[in-house]
């Protein structure tokens, strides 16, 4: 965090600089064993995310999505390039990106109910009283409001992975790395739970990484989408989605240029 | 009524096998069987004249102060054992030599050194308990999911508020079922450990009585022991169950 204030202290008097991506990928590959066992997994990306932007990353599955994804959390380290949130290089998890997982169900702690589970990152930086103010108010603004006394046990997967949503939020998290984060919800769980993460976005101004094997779900929400392919993986092709900023479910997908583009992506894929 | 219809439901086995040994041995002038209404009778007058109650007192201390060191030791290294990988490799051959060597043979060894006095007993029921429960904290830490790893890690959990927080309730489950593993070990070489230079302590009773041929007593210990350990399993069953009131809920909700 204080590096970000200090960047924006020392620098008025400068010329005006093209704005700071919220996450820079320079020239990163990805490689696991050696020798004959080399496995080559991602090689050569480089990315831009500007702030407030909803980028897609699409790709056959084992394609190496949850991989680049980790690379972004610093989770792991890449095997060559870099990854940047701000202008901080990424050696270890970044206090800006929050991630929500794919398997929410283990990602919540079940011994703590809810409002705990949102919290417990917040320990050591608030309160105990200031934590629950603030683990409320994001559950709240995921529609849970008044459901914190809940177990993660006790709710469906939708509500466990508004949970997980809120904790993101709570923890004041600027990027958010979702990684098929609806892939285990039913269809009219997944519609209302798209429509939350693409409101949260606008009215909060995040920036988020989706990474799904969806490309309805991607075109949809995004404003760029990644397609990643090939052995080993590149971006084979970064697409503009332009319908607008308010999207509906129904209409947005009944878009001529949505079908176009959706085309258009499973042709890269090889269908 | 309703109480002992409610007693003779989950009793009835524990109640017909008493009344079965009752009149079976009711006639019996066999020495080392006496009748059962003599062993009673024994143990309720050397409870009654606090002979016993000293001795007990004395073993349940023992009892009480071997596995408070073998939790903390247990619990204490079992999660740094489990978390910490080149640890876990270096400790994991002594720890499979030290579970090997039964408990009993070493007794004398460690009374015999150290002498009279509840230290060696303590430390003997120390020693047996610590690696049932070691094992399984070790186990238990060792199946908390990745995702639950990789979540403190993105979210920037401190090391000491994750172990205190997600390892430690997260092995939880793990670790009272090697406690359960760990009980009745604990009672076996408490009783063990005083027959071994010892002047006092349920064990003792038993020994003392049964080389000075009174069987009635060393039945009467026997039996006694016997209710320790029930009661204390008993105990141990309410405190498992409000501890993990979470784990066995959620399991519930699971089916």
């Amino acid at each position: 965090m204080n590096a970000h204030i200090m960047t924006a202290n020392t620098s008025p008097e400068a010329a005006p600089a093209p704005p700071v991506p919220a996450l820079r990928v320079e020239d990163l590959s990805m490689w696991f064993g050696e020798g004959p066992t080399l496995n080559r997994v991602l090689e050569g990306l480089s990315l831009d995310v500007a702030p407030g932007e909803f980028i897609s990353i699409v790709g056959p599955s084992g394609v190496g999505k949850t991989t680049l994804l980790r690379c972004f959390s610093g989770l792991i380290a890449p095997s060559a390039g870099s990854v940047y949130v701000g202008a901080d290089p990424v050696r270890q998890p970044h206090p800006a990106v929050g991630v929500i997982f794919q398997d929410y169900s283990r990602s919540l702690l079940p011994w703590m109910n809810t409002v705990d589970n949102v919290a417990f990152p917040l320990e050591g930086r608030f309160d105990k009283k200031e934590r629950r103010r603030r683990a409320e108010e994001a559950l709240a603004s995921v529609g849970l409001e008044g459901q914190g006394h809940k177990y993660p046990w006790e709710m469906s997967g939708g509500m466990q992975q508004r949970v997980a949503i809120a904790r993101g939020l709570a923890y004041e998290a600027k990027i958010l790395l979702m990684d098929e984060p609806f892939a285990s919800v039913d269809a009219q769980t997944r519609f209302n739970l798209e429509d939350l993460v693409a409101d949260l976005r606008r009215s909060l101004g995040l920036t988020v990484i989706l990474v799904t094997h969806d490309i309805d779900e991607a075109l949809y929400l995004s404003d760029r989408v990644v397609v990643l392919a090939g052995r080993p993986a590149t971006v084979v092709e970064v697409l503009d989605t332009d319908f607008g900023d308010h999207r509906d479910q129904a209409a947005t997908k009944a878009d001529p240029r949505f079908g176009e583009a959706r085309t258009n992506i499973l042709g890269l894929l090889g269908h | 009524m309703a109480i002992l219809r409610r007693v003779l439901e989950k009793g009835w086995l524990i109640v017909l096998l008493v009344a079965v040994w009752w009149i079976a041995s009711a006639d019996s002038s066999n020495v080392f069987f006496p009748p059962l209404s003599t062993v009673v009778a024994t143990l309720w007058r050397d409870l009654g004249n606090g002979l016993l109650i000293g001795y007990l007192g004395f073993s349940l201390g023992n009892l009480a102060l071997g596995l408070l060191i073998a939790l903390v030791v247990g619990i204490g290294l079992g999660l740094l054992i489990g978390e910490i990988r080149w640890l876990r490799e270096a400790v994991t051959p002594f720890v499979d030599f030290a579970r090997s060597v039964p408990q009993a043979a070493i007794v004398p060894l460690i009374v015999g050194t150290f002498g009279l006095g509840p230290g060696p007993k303590i430390y003997t029921i120390a020693f047996a308990c610590v690696f049932p429960i070691l094992l399984n904290t070790i186990d238990g830490v060792r199946g908390i999911e990745p995702t639950v790893r990789r979540f403190g890690r993105v979210y920037r959990i401190t090391p000491w508020r994750y172990f205190r927080r997600v390892v430690l309730p997260g092995a939880l489950p793990q670790i009272f079922a090697g406690i359960r593993v760990a009980l009745p070990i604990g009672i076996t070489v408490m009783v063990v450990s005083e027959l071994y230079a010892a002047n006092r302590g349920v064990g003792f009773y038993i020994l003392n009585s049964s080389s000075t041929f009174q069987l009635a007593q060393t039945w009467a210990g026997a039996v006694l022991v016997g209710v320790i350990g029930y009661a204390i399993a008993l105990l141990f069953f309410r405190i498992e169950r409000v501890s993990l009131r979470w784990y066995f809920r959620s399991g519930a909700m699971a089916e």
